[in-house]
């Protein structure tokens, strides 16, 4: 608020007054000031929605909305579509593995050698053999699969869901 | 109108010469470092998702609508805290978010997840979570120093003198 103070008039003549005599008092406007701390971190966070909104609607790497797949993984339906070609790597620790897993077609990560091997040889024959890797850490799996890539075996995935996904089909 | 100046120095008798230019280089390496971050996400969200689906902390959903929307709240935090009028509401986002992400990371490496950050996309993928941890907190020590510049210029919300 801004109030002005005149110097009392002696006589009601118009009066021309030197700026020196003029007294201006601002006192704070606490509200105000406290609006507008809020206002810009506010006006921030609602500005950034608008090309968030766009980048969701147009951008073409924008990630699906709905829960799927991600990039390297297969759902557990589509690989037991596969039959009896699946190699599975069960990347858990091998005190998980130990624990508890499934024999048949069911290595431990510590084999891992042999099969990439095995894999290898069978992807050199041209034959359709897809090696699965199931974990509950899906870093661990993605890392896993990654490397087995990298040494030159084309069919690689990860289970969606991982070991959690497989039990519950059981 | 009589003008009266304003005493340079603070009630702390801290000299704001000193803290000027140390709170600019502050500010422009944290503003420029967030624009970057933002706008190498900005790319790819796609993949940026996935990153964060790596944390294990949020349903797809939600990773994927963050991974669309953080991205330009730390560019438009970025960009507005290289302004001196908007420093106070920028410094406050980036502040809270550079919290949220080293949270987020600790966590992670709790849970024993070794994890890149996916903070500044893959510019420092694959140097080891403690070490993104070690970096996160270097940059809350930035804000820090931001943080306490404005108490001890006793800055108000604008950026005046108050």
């Amino acid at each position: 608020m801004i109030k002005t103070d005149y110097p009392a008039r002696q006589s009601r003549d118009p009066v021309c007054l030197r700026p020196d005599q003029i007294t201006i008092t601002v006192d704070a406007p606490v509200k105000i000031e406290s609006v507008r701390s809020v206002r810009q971190p506010v006006v921030i966070v609602f500005a950034a929605l608008i090309p968030a909104l766009l980048t969701a609607a147009f951008h073409p790497r924008r990630p699906a909305l709905s829960e799927e797949a991600l990039p390297g993984e297969e759902r557990l339906e589509t690989v037991l579509g596969w039959g009896k070609t699946v190699l599975w790597i069960d990347a858990r620790s091998a005190k998980e593995f130990n624990a508890v897993h499934v024999r048949a077609h069911f290595f431990s990560i510590s084999k891992i050698g042999i099969l990439c091997f095995r894999v290898s040889w069978n992807n050199g024959a041209r034959r359709k053999e897809s090696c699965l890797l199931q974990f509950d850490r899906m870093q661990v799996s993605h890392e896993v699969a990654e490397r087995l890539k990298q040494s030159g075996i084309s069919f690689v995935f990860v289970l969606k869901g991982g070991w959690e996904a497989w039990k519950s089909t059981k | 109108v009589e003008i009266h100046k304003v005493n340079a120095t603070t009630p702390n008798g801290f000299r704001p010469v000193v803290l000027k230019p140390t709170g600019f280089l502050v500010r422009m390496l944290l503003g420029g470092l967030f624009v970057f971050a933002g706008a190498t996400k900005v790319y790819d969200p796609g993949a940026f998702a996935i990153e964060l689906q790596r944390y294990q902390l949020v349903p797809w959903i939600i990773g994927a609508l963050l991974a669309i929307y953080l991205p330009w709240l730390e560019m438009f935090a970025g960009v507005l805290l290289l302004s001196k009028k908007t420093e106070w509401g920028a410094l406050l986002v980036t502040t809270l978010l550079l919290f949220i992400f080293t949270s987020a990371l600790a966590s992670a490496m709790l849970r024993g997840l070794n994890i890149d950050c996916g903070c500044l996309g893959k510019t420092f993928a694959a140097i080891g979570t403690v070490l993104l941890l070690v970096r996160n907190l270097t940059l809350l020590g930035c804000t820090a120093v931001l943080w306490t510049k404005h108490r001890r210029l006793g800055l108000d919300s604008c950026g005046r003198a108050s």
